[in-house]
């Protein structure tokens, strides 16, 4: 019987080799991928995710988190072949047309797929039109925007209005987030959620799809 | 302050009200408004009809937006570099220079280890370095005798993070320390050689932007690395400087109060109350006026309190907090002075 706690706390550590190690003895043992990921990777991450919320943990650590979790990933993926990566919804997100701050947007989609969404990253100075057609295209259950700049905030109020004309709207559940956006300015361009933070993008993101 | 002097203060000019604030001298009638980083915004944009990309590529446009900081609102000072990517085209990577809508932004990280920093022998005669250098001749020339001239170049921090990779460059804090050693020692003679340049092209003090802010990094993590390069670089600096760090940094202004700096560029966000206390007169504090909540989203009224507030701190010279968003209006730029003409 693996122990899948010293699997969230090599994460926790951002040791890589560690966190294979354990994540390869485990599987060895004959453990169910699908629990090892939920139960040691997801756990991990989601420490991370409240210490970085907390201001006890910074970018480097995270950074070394999600590159042990991609590892384990790795190690996991041919015994996965079968099932896939398991899944709790499916997100599109990034960073809206004339920004280029993507760091706390890659922040959010690494504590969002290291607690087992599937995340579809679309990168930085993202047009208008192409989140709607990803949105579409993936039948994401989520977007997520972020925007950085006062000048490029008004872009995500634009996105939701092409969802609207595009028919998308009821099917997708948009986000945002952004050092200068806040919750009045989300409810004011009608995104279903806003989360100050990547760690707490996790909670809401799950609220808004149920899970 | 004393309790009691004898008559009138002097109304000093611009340039030394703002360079008393600066080198923690006397204090004049009023505090200087100042701007360390960008004021140019659209309404300012279409007042003088210069715009981008042009006045991030041409030394005259450049110079003739900037001098409008002075002239339009009547900062103390003039700063002609509106964008952070200067040093970057100037060392490989591939800059979209954007447009009035849009600031600069390097699309390419071509560095992939210490091994691979190469600075260009004529790395001052560079097209983005030198327009700079150019600007800030011609506007010690037109208003050397009035008005204080910034100049600003990225610290090596800063420049990693355009070089590298913002991500790529932040694990190795943790994965390779010295290879951000590495990084640092590669890029601190960049920054010194362009401040050195600006000085010489007539540049009163330089700006150098540098962010290790705590929204990226731990205090730890900022006297770990940043602080004894930030020595010895300021040790080869001839000139006063000026560092910037937006972003949330009151954990570290003790430490960047002993780092030499003569003055810190602040946000809003670190209560200017206590980061006059952390910084405990070691250094001069700079800006504090909340470019969204108040420049851009609040009215004169909102920036006239945040000033006010920052003048009653203790903060030594009030401004924008970083280079202001580009619709911002200039009722409340203009907002910034008519505090600071209300004197002390
Ligand atoms: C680092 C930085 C940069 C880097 C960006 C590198 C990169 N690849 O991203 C560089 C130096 C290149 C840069 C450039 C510029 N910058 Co800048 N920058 C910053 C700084 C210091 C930190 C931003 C950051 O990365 N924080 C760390 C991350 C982890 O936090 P975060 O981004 O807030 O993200 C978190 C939350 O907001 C949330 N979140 C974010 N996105 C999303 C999305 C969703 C869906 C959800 C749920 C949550 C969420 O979760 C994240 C993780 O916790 C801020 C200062 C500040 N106060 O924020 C200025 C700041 C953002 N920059 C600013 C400016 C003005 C600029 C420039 C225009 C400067 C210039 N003169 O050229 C350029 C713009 C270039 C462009 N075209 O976009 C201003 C923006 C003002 C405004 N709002 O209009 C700021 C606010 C500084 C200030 N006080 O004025 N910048
Ligand atoms: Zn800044």
């Amino acid at each position: 019987m693996a122990d899948f706690s010293l699997i969230a706390q090599a994460l926790d550590q951002g040791d890589r080799d560690k966190t294979v190690a354990l994540t390869e003895a485990a599987l060895g043992s004959g453990a169910n991928p699908q629990e090892i990921i939920a139960q040691g990777l997801q756990a991990g991450m989601a420490a991370v995710g409240e210490k970085f919320s907390s201001g006890e943990y910074f970018l480097p650590d995270m950074l070394m988190a999600a590159r042990a979790m991609k590892a384990a990933l790795e190690v996991l993926a041919p015994a996965l072949e079968q099932t896939g990566i398991p899944t709790i919804g499916k997100v599109v997100i990034g960073t809206v047309e004339g920004d280029m701050h993507d760091i706390g947007k890659n922040v959010v989609a690494t504590f969002l797929s290291g607690n087992g969404f599937e995340v579809f990253d679309l990168g930085l100075n993202v047009p208008a039109q192409k989140f709607i057609d990803e949105v579409k295209e993936k039948k994401a259950d989520i977007l997520g925007m972020s925007a950085l700049l006062t000048t490029t905030m008004p872009v995500m109020g634009r996105v939701i209005k092409g969802l609207e004309e595009a028919g998308l709207r009821s099917s997708v559940k948009v986000v945002v987030g952004g050092a200068p956006v806040t919750q009045d300015y989300a409810n004011y361009i009608g995104a279903d959620g806003y989360a100050h933070d990547g760690g707490r993008a996790v909670p809401v993101c799950r609220e808004l799809i149920g899970k | 302050m004393n309790a009691k002097t004898n008559g009138e203060k002097p109304d000093l000019t611009p340039r030394r009200r703002f360079l008393a604030n600066l080198m923690g001298g006397r204090k004049g009638k009023r505090i200087s408004a100042s701007n360390p980083t960008s004021v140019a915004c659209v309404e300012l944009i279409e007042k003088v009809g210069v715009h981008f990309p042009e006045a991030h590529t041409d030394a005259r446009a450049m110079a003739e937006l900037a001098a409008a900081g002075y002239e339009v609102l009547g900062f103390d000072t003039i700063m002609p570099e509106f964008s952070v990517q200067q040093e970057a085209a100037a060392l490989g990577c591939e800059v979209n220079w954007g447009n009035d809508n849009m600031m600069p932004e390097t699309m390419t990280h071509p560095v992939k280890s210490p091994g691979d920093v190469v600075i260009p022998d004529n790395l001052l005669e560079k097209p983005s370095i030198k327009v700079v250098l150019d600007a800030i001749s011609l506007l010690r020339h037109e208003y050397g005798d009035r008005v204080a001239i910034l100049g600003k170049v990225m610290g090596p921090w800063t420049i990693c993070y355009h070089t590298v990779g913002v991500e790529d460059f932040l694990i190795l804090v943790r994965l390779d320390p010295d290879q951000v050693r590495a990084y640092l020692e590669a890029y601190m003679p960049v920054t010194i050689a362009i401040a050195n340049a600006q000085l010489r092209a007539g540049a009163d003090a330089v700006v150098l932007p540098d962010h290790a802010t705590g929204a990226m990094v731990s205090a730890g993590t900022y006297a770990e690395f940043l602080v004894p390069v930030h020595h010895r670089m300021l040790a080869q600096i001839g000139g006063p400087t000026i560092l910037h760090i937006c972003g949330k940094c009151l954990d570290r202004i003790p430490d960047i109060a002993t780092e030499g700096y003569d003055g810190y560029h602040f946000e809003w966000q670190n209560d200017p109350k206590k980061a006059v206390e952390a910084a405990g007169g070691q250094v001069s504090l700079l800006g504090g006026i909340s470019n969204i909540e108040a420049l851009l989203q609040g009215t004169p009224d909102d920036v006239h309190r945040q000033a006010r507030y920052n003048i009653e701190a203790g903060v030594d010279s009030i401004g924008p907090e970083c280079a202001i968003s580009l619709q911002t209006p200039l009722e409340n730029l203009k907002a910034i002075i008519a505090a600071a003409e209300e004197g002390y």
